[in-house]
């Protein structure tokens, strides 16, 4: 094989589950220059891996990867990242000709696990076919083998690590696993790591799909780097943007109340998904937000991999009927999908339904999201309780949402429908309760409202995995994240765009230049954004996805907020119209077709692929 | 129970403040004093050879993000590149700290306790040269321990000594058993405290005279689980 790119292994650790079959894959040097790793070089190979449309994502054709960037492996601040590539079990167009229709699904996670792929030799892992029995893969550097992993199927996320490491003999192994949720193909199910971490929207029912309960990794050797003394140096320079008064603000921020500290902040501006997105402004906020946790819940922050923000919190119900449970949050989003958008403002409640939420290995994001409509519709009279398997699902009741988690982890009763997500049970009852099931693509929206904030809109409606509140405001702001999902490190580490300390885009690419030898600069980085969201956007139109689905939900334009300092706001469908257009403009993608132009492609170096 | 507020006001480390021995004894070493027994430390003056004992934690700092293991690294496994000497990459897998993850979250960063009564330096079979030293011995400056390789025969006993009721830091070399891992407190400034992100780590003058101090990491994480989370004695592994 020939020598890999310095800061690349250059290799993919390759495994067919049909066959049994464990091999390395080259990634080829121009594929990782373009499109460097994570998010970027997995719509690369999905693009090469599935050329026709119409494949089944729970079948095993569907190839599922786990993609640390360049940066991971090295003590880079938060260079922590995973991003988990796959086509979607949960997303769909208005229409399409081929079967089983999806977008590409990009789930990001922080924590140790690609860094640990990069210590074991590998640029990445991808997992293809799909096994007849349940198996854990296990990966030790260059030992790859596939164990059977029927002791640990129907175990929950929260022992898995505690079994992973028993059996496995050194706490050294960093894991990903599926839930009992993933096990059931639940179209809603995560991948965890360290039972709290998850990438979400679905790619859990990939994984259960292939029957793989769990990777684990353990690596012992270093990525290379091209300029030793200049990564040295800027090594230090970036840890530097973390100190001082500026840097020190804003990781004390996080530090101290880590993405919770939006709750009030979200709420107060009135862009917070409350009573299924119909208020931005939660009544009952100070019950749930981060101030009550700090006083009554969490007990100590944890940081990723070299992360100097340390967002996550964990802790424990200290009285009332959930005292004693153990697990981390609230935070922004779990927060808020179980607490103000189900008008929950029990904290204890909150974190139980998190706790289990996790534990089933379940995307709280979604889950809320349904929740919240049947809520909706059950408050309407549009469904019965016979239909909700006798719940008395009102606004606010803790123990039938508890309930409700249960049965779409387990696809059971109600379950059988809510798990398939909002779109699938606003279908099931009725067209007439579409205009309040809150998706884009059939992706529930995650805990952002936007009826005061039309540019998250845009972001909602043309992210390319459907429905997504990180995917970027503007093409700008779009083209940053996707080039930083590429390269391992945390969107939450890199200011650029936004009023916060951190790293610039600048110390990122000159890391990249003394990791890999190539002139790398801020130009050159937003490229690799660009080139993948347009390649993301190539394999959506493959797939059948079209400018008719970059919509939102009727509520929005129809249903002004009436609590709160945003009282009043309603999106305007003409300017919003006007926005798209002026969008697609700036992108230099067909208004007709949604696809890229010809011109575009060229300039992105994707024309060899039409 | 102990209240334990996450850290919060950030903090910068300020280099001489881990070398000045650090003012916060009260936040020091699994942080409370029912856990803590009476040390003493005093505070090295600027510029003089610090005279260093232990790298201790605070486990109510610690978040688990292991930049002291890639800082450990960088330093006691130097690179050389065109013929100069340069601090490593940082490969955790060759840091002298290691820092064990647990559910519920609890993370106790471990290192060598250069333990003062060294039980690795007792079972130490090589017999006491002129010096009255064996292969493993205490070096005066900074009481480091150091294993002599010419005279080391491999017979991992200082690693199987250390494994019985200590932190288990010393790994044999599995080619030749030579014990690995034991802290060098790095001439007297721990890269490891130096790099941390959180403070959690500081360097001890004098002897260390907590009850968790050098003790396996899982009875470490025991205790704080039931400290920090009120869950009793749960099951974890090694």
């Amino acid at each position: 094989m020939s020598a890999a790119l310095p800061g690349f292994h250059g290799v993919l650790l390759d495994v067919d589950l049909s066959t049994g079959t464990i091999s390395r894959r080259p990634v080829p040097a121009e594929h990782s220059l373009a499109f460097l790793g994570g998010r970027g070089l997995g719509v690369r190979l999905l693009w090469d891996l599935l050329p026709q449309p119409g494949v089944d994502p729970l079948g095993p054709d569907n190839p599922l990867m786990f993609l640390p960037g360049p940066l991971s492996g090295f003590p880079v601040p938060s260079a922590s990242r995973t991003c988990v590539v796959t086509k979607s079990p949960a997303t769909a167009p208005v229409q399409s000709p081929h079967p089983h229709a999806s977008t590409v699904s990009y789930s990001n996670m922080g924590g140790f696990f690609g860094p640990e792929i990069r210590f074991a030799g590998y640029d990445g892992v991808l997992v293809r076919g799909a096994s007849p029995e349940p198996v854990v893969l296990v990966v030790d550097d260059d030992d790859v083998r596939l164990e059977p992993a029927g002791d640990l199927w129907g175990m929950g996320t929260e022992g898995l690590d505690e079994a992973l490491a028993e059996r496995l003999g050194d706490r050294r192994f960093r894991s990903v696993y599926i839930g009992p949720a993933g096990e059931k193909l639940c179209r809603r199910a995560c991948i965890l790591h360290t039972a709290a971490r998850a990438a979400g929207r679905g790619v859990g029912a990939v994984m259960g799909a292939k029957k793989l309960k769990a990777i684990a990794v353990r690596g012992s050797q270093m990525p290379t780097v091209s300029d030793h003394a200049a990564f040295l140096r800027r090594l230090e320079r970036a840890r530097r943007r973390f100190e001082g008064m500026v840097g020190t603000l804003y990781r004390g921020v996080l530090r101290r109340g880590g993405t919770a500290m939006y709750l009030e902040l979200a709420s107060k501006r009135g862009v917070m998904a409350v009573r299924n997105y119909r208020e931005g402004t939660f009544e009952d906020i100070d019950a749930i937000g981060y101030k009550a946790s700090r006083e009554n819940i969490w007990v100590r922050n944890s940081a990723c991999y070299c992360c100097r923000l340390s967002c996550k919190k964990s802790g424990v119900v200290k009285d009332g009927p959930y005292a004693h449970v153990v697990h981390d949050g609230p935070e922004y989003e779990t927060g808020t999908m179980f607490g103000s958008n189900l008008m929950i403002k029990d904290l204890g409640g909150v974190l139980k339904a998190i706790a289990r939420g996790d534990d089933l290995g379940l995307d709280i994001i979604s889950t809320g999201n349904v929740i919240g409509f049947l809520m909706e519709a059950y408050e309407k009279g549009l469904v019965d309780r016979a239909f909700l398997d006798g719940l008395d699902l009102q606004w606010g009741a803790v123990e039938p949402v508890h309930a409700m988690i249960e049965k779409i982890a387990a696809c059971e009763g109600v379950g059988a429908i809510a798990s398939q997500g909002v779109a699938a049970v606003s279908k099931h009852i009725g067209e007439h309760t579409a205009s309040f099931a809150i998706h884009v693509k059939g992706m529930e929206l995650a805990a952002h409202n936007v009826q005061a904030n039309p540019a998250r809109a845009l972001c909602y409606a043309t992210s390319n995995r459907g429905a997504c509140h990180l995917s970027g405001d503007s093409k700008h702001h779009q083209d940053f994240v996707a080039a930083m999902d590429s390269t391992g490190v945390c969107l939450f580490a890199v200011s650029a765009g936004r009023p916060m300390p951190g790293m610039s885009c600048e110390d990122i690419a000159m890391l990249l230049e003394a990791i890999t030898g190539e002139p790398w600069d801020e130009d050159r980085f937003m490229a690799v954004g660009e080139r993948t969201f347009a390649l993301e956007r190539m394999f959506n139109a493959r797939e059948g996805f079209t400018p008719a689905d970059d919509s939102l939900p009727e509520r929005f334009f129809t249903e002004p907020l009436t609590l709160g300092k945003s009282e009043g706001a309603v999106l305007d469908r003409a300017e919003f119209q006007a926005s798209l257009a002026e969008w697609y403009a700036e992108r230099g993608y067909d208004a007709e077709t949604g696809r890229p132009g010809a011109e575009k492609l060229t300039a992105l170096g994707l024309d060899a692929l039409t | 129970m102990p209240q334990a507020p996450p850290p919060d006001s950030p903090r910068d480390p300020g280099r001489r403040r881990v070398l000045q021995g650090l003012a916060s004894v009260s936040g020091l070493v699994l942080a409370h004093g029912s856990l803590l027994a009476t040390f003493s430390f005093s505070r090295a003056a600027q510029g003089r050879t610090v005279h260093a004992f232990a790298v201790v934690a605070d486990l109510e700092r610690c978040t688990g993000c292991r930049t002291c293991e890639t800082a450990c690294a960088a330093y006691n496994h130097p690179a050389t590149i065109d013929g100069r000497t340069l601090r490593g990459l940082g490969n955790p897998r060759l840091s002298n700290m290691r820092v064990y993850g647990f559910i519920p979250e609890v993370d106790v960063p471990v290192t060598c306790a250069l333990c003062s009564d060294a039980p690795c330096i007792e079972a130490c079979p090589v017999p006491e040269d002129e010096h009255g030293r064996r292969a493993l011995y205490r070096r005066p400056r900074l009481h480091t321990i150091l294993n002599d390789t010419e005279r080391c025969i491999g017979c991992r006993s200082c690693a199987a000594a250390c494994a019985v009721d200590r932190g288990g830091v010393i790994e044999p070399d599995p080619a030749t058993g030579r014990p690995t891992h034991i802290c060098t407190l790095c001439d007297g400034e721990p890269r490891c405290a130096l790099a941390c992100p959180y403070d959690a780590l500081s360097i001890m003058r004098g002897p260390v005279d907590s009850e968790l101090h050098g003790k396996p990491p899982v009875e470490i994480a025991q205790r704080m689980m039931e400290r920090w989370y009120s869950l009793s004695a749960p099951e974890v592994s090694p």
